[in-house]
């Protein structure tokens, strides 16, 4: 064992005080109310599970496992959605589609602390399970733009994109896993040049591959969708996709939400789970996203109640970290304690809950 | 505000001093002492060309210049929507033009500044490395016996010839990179497609 002292803390631990701690409680409060607001039911599921409940290659090498008495392989939560998918599919077996559950809390993952990610995260998010898909997606950007509003931050914008484009357009070439990966990742990173060099080592056909070598230049206002409508027209999947996302842009802009929307077909993230539309939320002043989300039609089939589903997450750390940039969301001050002292012990104590009783804050003092 | 550019300290930096005048974007003039300089709009930080990534996967500099083999060991999450063209060089790994070919099953000494992409090149050939991380002058590694071979760029390869070293095999290709913080591309969209745009119509 590592030799430390009793006070030294291990990596990726947090510990918030007073006004760091009453500040994060507010934003939370202010959250969830906005879940609330939009009718979401609160779930609070176990710290612990079954690891396999929480499957999926990205996660299980962060997860923390641990081996219970009758020999079962047990996992903290690495995240909120497999949990929330099992508990729709079991226990809410019987509720009608769809769900609209929210949660709030701790995951913990092995994760180098780095950009405002700790071992610890502080996740608040929502999944609506089953029901229209279209009225889903839209709902749930709306509730994240809301969200970000009424935490108290400025200036920030969900871009939007849909893994339905890339994964449709390569539907129908045979290209083996490592090279859509490799692709994938040069996508993601807008490198025009290695998408390019990617397509051909994986021998991509010419049409695919324009189209495919377009996307990184994808990204805007919704005039890009108009033009991706028109380059990808050829394949069916890819226009379906575009046309999902145009009915959702077009709805958020007819609800104000236009100023709110960045379009970003390169956006490819985690093709393994999400399923449609993909979200991440940025902001001016914080370098990386506060939060995200998308649509994960096939997870809950695993579980045995195939559901389409859609869901976002907020990083409450990370929230935390843009209000303090900005400058804004600071927690109303705590309201100032009167001083109970004078008395003995006796008397002192039943003054307090006298004045307790009457709706003050006290503080009881030592001595006379 | 306006944007922030992290530049290369090192042999980039004439390379995105001409292409910037060559966009008529302003440039920083650089005396080699301040580091954060304001020019008509632009605030330039020279930081070291490891560190350029960091800067602007952190946010503090919305865009920057780094070359494609700093980005590789660095894995940063960034947007590398522009290659620069300037910067040419390759990744490489190099031996002793004299040393017998090592055994396919022992385990390789490989001296490097890139240890992260030293380390996933080898991993992914089924090869067992020993990663041995220097700051500078590595081609000295394998005449004095700390390492079998280097990984490491070479333009011309000339310094690889006078340090009796030969190309093994190419690891990557590396140009300069416009490099772009997420959050900025989308929070400040207009400002750095505008940037983009300048940078891309003066490429040759």
């Amino acid at each position: 064992m590592a030799a430390h002292t009793l006070i030294e803390v291990p990596s990726g631990v947090q510990c918030f005080v007073g006004e760091e701690a009453r500040r994060r409680r507010e934003i939370e409060s202010r959250v969830l109310g906005v879940f609330e607001g939009w009718a979401y039911e609160e779930i609070i599921p176990p710290l612990f599970d079954y690891a396999d409940v929480f499957s999926g290659p990205a996660l299980t090498a962060k997860t923390y496992s641990f081996v219970s008495r009758d020999g079962s392989l047990l996992a903290l939560r690495p995240d909120f959605t497999s949990l929330i998918a099992k508990i729709a599919a079991g226990r809410l077996a019987d509720r009608p589609a769809p769900l609209r559950l929210y949660y709030s809390g701790e995951v913990l993952r092995y994760e180098p602390p780095k950009a405002g990610r700790q071992g610890e995260l502080y996740q608040m998010g929502l999944e609506r399970l089953g029901g229209d898909r279209l009225r889903g997606d839209a709902e749930v950007l709306a509730i994240a733009a809301e969200s970000l509003e009424a935490a108290g931050a400025g200036d920030f914008v969900l871009a939007v994109g849909h893994v339905g484009v890339f994964a449709g357009l390569l539907r129908d070439c045979e290209v083996e896993p490592t090279s859509v990966e490799s692709l994938r990742e040069r996508v993601e990173a807008k490198d025009e040049g290695g998408v390019r060099e990617a397509l051909e080592r994986a021998r991509v056909p010419p049409p695919v591959a324009d189209a495919v070598r377009r996307l990184s230049r994808l990204s805007g206002g919704r005039e890009v969708l108009e033009e991706a409508s028109r380059a990808f027209a050829f394949s069916e999947p890819a226009r379906t996709a575009v046309a999902e996302l145009q009915a959702v842009a077009a709805a958020l802009a007819a609800a104000g939400l236009e100023p709110r929307v960045s379009i970003d077909l390169g956006e490819v993230r985690g093709l393994d789970y999400y399923t449609g539309l993909v979200f991440r939320a940025f902001a001016r002043g914080l370098g990386f996203e506060v939060g995200g989300g998308g649509r994960y039609d096939a997870l809950l089939s695993r579980f045995g109640r195939p559901l389409p589903a859609v869901g976002f997450m907020l990083g409450l750390d990370r929230l935390a970290l843009l209000l303090e940039k900005q400058g804004r969301g600071a927690a109303r001050p705590a309201a100032a304690a009167e001083t109970v002292a004078g008395g003995d012990l006796a008397d002192d104590l039943r003054r307090a809950r006298e004045r307790r009783s009457a709706g003050a804050r006290i503080r009881l003092a030592d001595g006379r | 505000m306006s944007l922030t550019i992290a530049l290369p300290k090192g042999k980039l930096l004439a390379g995105a001093q001409a292409l910037f005048r060559k966009a008529e974007l302003p440039f920083p003039e650089t005396d080699g002492r301040r580091l954060v300089v304001s020019v008509d709009g632009l605030r330039f930080l020279l930081v070291k060309d490891m560190d350029v990534p960091t800067y602007v996967e952190y946010g503090v500099a919305d865009c920057g210049v780094a070359g494609r083999d700093v980005l590789l060991e660095a894995g940063s999450d960034v947007y590398e929507p522009l290659d620069l063209g300037f910067g040419r060089c390759r990744l490489v790994v190099a031996r002793a033009r004299e040393a017998a070919a090592p055994a396919a099953t022992s385990t390789v000494r490989v001296a490097t500044k890139y240890p992260r992409v030293t380390a996933a090149h080898f991993r992914q050939r089924g090869v067992s490395a020993e990663v041995v991380r220097l700051s500078g002058s590595v081609e000295l590694a394998p005449g004095l016996g700390l390492a079998d071979c280097i990984v490491d760029v070479v333009e011309t390869g000339r310094t690889l010839q006078e340090n009796g070293l030969e190309v093994v095999e190419e690891v990557a290709a590396s140009t300069a990179r416009l490099v772009v913080n997420p959050a900025s591309f989308h929070a400040r969209r207009d400002e750095v497609a505008a940037l983009i745009a300048r940078l891309r119509a003066a490429l040759p």
